[in-house]
């Protein structure tokens, strides 16, 4: 009981980075960090399962990973897309290029059907008006229902795991809607810094409605 | 539902009386195993009516049971004052499994089967007695005073694959899936296709209509290929389809016989007990030898029998073909004994402040207790106590002698091959083979490299800075990879092997030097030990030290023992520890409280924290001990417990209470949080 216990508490960090061009061009960069659970992982990385879910081997990651790339790639208006994955530290990262972001949420979504997978609202993660100088974040992507399925064991993952959003303009930010971001001394960026259980639970939110200057 | 066997179990489980009817003589001498639950003894420790205060009683065994939470465990009908039984048996190729108990109300007990299987039970009236099937496999008969429970699962039952091959045990089946099958082929029947001839169209007689006339043929092939892949498809959709149908009613009616032979079953063994006289199990001394009379609940095992029933198991019916591939196939060659008539018995006493469970094992062959005995014949060296730290988190330490282990093992393998099917007939090649490698294997030689002492000694759980990647952010919000450190929880432990060829050892030590280079091992020789190191995180330990010296092979994870050997040093431990490990061949400590205390910061929920906290407070250390005594293998092993329990049966129900109640606590405060 100890022993799944222990190894079940795994901690976790995604971070979630775009730098948004005035023309609605820009890069995109997503981090996966399990850098602090790295032992946990070694260990769990020996076994076959764990708490009836298959481990996946060092392969099927490279192999997925490449998916991803591919998918992104092959994303009309998505460039430069670059992925790589740290075993040493278990850190997976994803960069790209986009000319607008309804291409990075069209790179986004080829993603999700990568395993046959049709997220709702993917269409809609990012949006820039350019007429009304308003860049916004939304999140369809509910898991309470999940949350709430999932057995104890598996509920442990998320007890520790965080999530951060940086999201930079070259106008200054007016307006943030999300009352838990921080806008940095230029208003330039802004930060959202949220624990993945409160999210999930819907306590909190990481959608985010950021009005720039003319 | 294993908490809820647990409880049923215990539940199930006697107290005391006088006049207690004797449910013992009801068990035949051949059964594999007995498990008995002494009333008596029970009721000195606790009441029904304390058992009826546990909430998670009430909600899940009443539950079960379909009873409201207002009644009461007197109301089952069940005579909680006298001994339960339980037993298990392969009798006419069924594996079964039967309880014993004692009534007060045979309307009440009654009461409680309908409730559970009303909609699909039988009440009989038997050869004086009550009988009730429940389901196949289940089946209720009672007197006035006694109840049995029979659960049972027909072993012969026939493969399919079988059939399909012809056997003729199959037959009669064959037919009637047959004529099922035409049935089922008018059902799945394809539908017509237009044939298309494939011969050559005549020519028209004027040239101007050639052309079309190509056009018709080749869309008229084209047709007549797609009808002919239709008609193939539907043929194996039918063929499909009908397999899928044979097969299941195949099983179906093995289903159907099986309930005959399993109904036969029950009532046979219901008619023995409650009418016929039974060679009972009570006088039998492999029974009596090992199983105290004192004792709340006792498990006997005859592992003889055990490993046949497994064994034929396996011989028979849908896993016939399986036990084939393996060597098992032979349906009249069962196998037979390989545990050379051992009897095995646990009696567990629930005393005030411990549990204590006594296990003894015997042969009734004499020349094999006195091999096993033999192998028990050693004693721990005592040099190896430097190496347990007083405050030590547990150690389990190891005598045998090796020597008469190898010896004994001659006749088990021999043993063992002489009943294995298809091998048996060649027992003379086999003995003479056996016979050959006892010759050449050097028995001495190999007690000389292993004497058959050995210790594993958990020194610790400690803490190690263990370094990882996070990210810091300036003002503007830029990442910067940065390495911060936490610690994590490390196992220090030493596992120590007695050798007397401390050359060969060494050699074995050194052999990885030579290629660590080449296979990427960061492993190097020191002053006197070899060190292996891991990469940072790779393991829940940095690094292994490898020794040989003074007659010990030590691998471990503690540089103050590797310090402590070189320098002549060792830890100094406590008296009863001492004792404990030189005057027992296996000896295991477990100190719950260091376990318990050092694992409680590495949890995060309230939940585990919780149950942590309570088990701290409940649970006491763990010990076991085992040697020959009155020339019977025997363990004592002990949980002892604390806290406000009236004794250690009544902190069993308190311990599944609390830890049943902390968990739906978190549950509802769980459900808050997300609604």
């Amino acid at each position: 009981m100890f022993c799944c216990l222990i190894l079940f508490q795994s901690c976790f960090e995604i971070v979630e980075q775009i730098l948004l061009k005035a023309d609605g061009s820009g890069t995109f960069q997503f981090v996966l960090n399990l850098s602090k659970s790295k032992t946990k992982l070694n260990s769990i990385s020996k076994l076959k399962t764990i708490n009836g879910h298959d481990v996946p081997s060092k392969w099927e990651i490279e192999n997925k990973m490449q998916q991803i790339e591919k998918a992104m790639t092959k994303t009309v208006g998505v460039s430069g897309v670059k992925s790589s994955i740290d075993f040493d530290n278990y850190i997976a990262t994803i960069n790209c290029n986009f000319v607008k972001l309804p291409q990075l949420n069209a790179a986004l979504k080829n993603v999700s059907k990568i395993d046959g997978g049709n997220v709702a609202g993917l269409d809609k993660v990012y949006s820039y008006d350019a007429a009304t100088k308003t860049f916004e974040r939304q999140n369809k992507f509910g898991l309470k229902n999940y949350y709430k399925k999932v057995s104890n064991a598996d509920k442990e993952v998320f007890t520790t795991a965080g999530y951060t959003s940086i999201f930079k303009f070259e106008n200054a930010i007016e307006t943030s809607s999300n009352k838990d971001a921080t806008i940095s001394p230029s208003k330039k960026a802004i930060m959202l810094k949220q624990s993945a259980l409160d999210i999930i639970t819907e306590k909190k939110s990481i959608e985010n409605k950021i009005k720039l200057s003319n | 539902m294993i908490k809820k066997i647990i409880v049923s179990t215990f539940l199930l489980a006697s107290f005391a009386i006088s006049n207690a009817q004797n449910l013992l003589n009801k068990i035949p001498n051949n059964t594999a195993g007995v498990i008995k639950y002494a009333a008596e003894n029970f009721t000195k420790n606790t009441t029904l009516q304390k058992l009826d205060t546990y909430s998670f009683v009430k909600k899940d065994f009443f539950k079960m049971l379909h009873m409201d939470s207002l009644t009461s465990l007197k109301s089952l009908g069940i005579n909680f004052d006298k001994d339960v039984y339980q037993y298990f048996s392969m009798q006419d190729t069924s594996l079964t499994f039967v309880t014993l108990l004692n009534l007060t109300n045979a309307e009440q007990f009654l009461k409680v089967i309908k409730a559970n299987f009303n909609s699909i039970g039988k009440l009989e009236k038997k050869n004086g007695f009550s009988f009730y099937s429940a389901d196949a496999d289940t089946y209720f008969g009672w007197t006035n005073d006694v109840a049995m429970i029979v659960n049972t699962s027909y072993q012969n039952k026939k493969n399919y694959y079988d059939y399909q091959y012809g056997n003729s045990d199959t037959a009669v089946a064959a037919t009637a899936v047959v004529e099922v099958a035409t049935d089922v082929t008018t059902i799945y029947a394809p539908t017509a296709v237009e044939v298309v001839s494939t011969q050559k169209q005549p020519k028209p007689k004027n040239g101007k209509g050639k052309k079309p006339v190509v056009k018709s043929n080749t869309a008229k092939i084209q047709a007549l290929k797609k009808a002919k892949r239709l008609k193939e498809e539907r043929q194996r959709f039918v063929a499909d389809s009908l397999e899928t149908v044979k097969r299941d009613l195949w099983y179906q009616q093995q289903d159907m016989i099986a309930k005959k032979y399993q109904y036969g079953v029950a009532e046979k063994i219901m008619n023995t007990a409650f009418n016929g006289s039974t060679a009972s199990i009570q006088n039998e001394i492999k029974y009596k030898k090992i199983i105290d009379p004192t004792a709340h609940v006792s498990v006997w095992l005859n592992n003889e029998t055990l490993m046949s029933q497994y064994n034929n198991f396996f011989a028979l019916g849908r896993y016939y073909g399986m036990g084939s591939y393996y060597g098992y196939g032979r349906k009249t060659e069962y196998q037979k004994d390989t545990s050379a008539n051992f009897n095995s018995a646990v009696n567990v006493y629930f005393e005030k402040d411990k549990m204590r469970m006594e296990q003894k094992t015997f042969s009734t062959d004499a020349e094999l207790t006195k091999l096993g005995n033999a192998v028990m014949d050693s004693k721990q060296n005592a040099s190896m106590l430097n190496y347990v730290n007083a405050d030590n988190i547990g150690y389990l330490s190891m005598s045998v002698n090796t020597e008469a282990m190898a010896n004994y093992y001659y006749i088990v393998i021999k043993k063992y091959l002489n009943n294995n099917a298809y091998v048996n007939e060649y027992s003379d090649a086999v003995n003479l083979y056996v016979d050959l490698l006892q010759i050449l294997i050097d028995e001495k030689g190999i007690a000389d490299l292993t004497p058959g002492n050995y210790l594993f000694v958990m020194h610790d759980l400690k803490n190690r800075l263990v370094s990882y990647t996070d990210y810091e952010y300036d003002k503007e919000y830029n990442k910067k990879e940065v390495k911060k450190t936490k610690n994590e929880l490390t196992p220090n432990f030493t596992y120590i092997m007695e050798t007397r060829k401390d050359a060969f050892m060494q050699r074995v030590m050194n052999l990885p030097l030579k290629y660590a280079k080449k296979e990427g091992w960061n492993y190097t020789a020191k002053n006197g030990y070899n060190e292996l190191i891991f990469k940072e995180g790779e393991l829940p330990i940095s690094s292994l030290y490898f020794m040989v010296k003074d007659g010990k092979g030590i691998i471990t994870t503690s540089k103050e023992v590797i310090e402590n050997t070189l320098s002549g040093k060792g830890f100094t431990t406590d008296e009863e520890t001492k004792n404990a490990i030189l005057n027992h061949n296996y000896s295991l400590k477990i100190n719950t409280k260091k376990v318990l205390e050092k694992l409680g910061p590495e949890l995060s929920t309230n939940a585990s924290k919780k149950v942590n906290d309570y088990l701290l407070q409940n649970f006491g250390d763990v010990k076991m001990e085992s040697n020959v005594k009155d020339g019977i293998i025997q363990s004592t092993t002990t949980i002892n417990i604390k806290g406000e329990h009236t004794n250690s049966f009544e902190f069993l129900f308190d311990m599944m209470d609390a830890i049943n109640n902390i968990m739906e606590k978190e549950k509802q405060e769980d459900e808050k949080k997300i609604n």
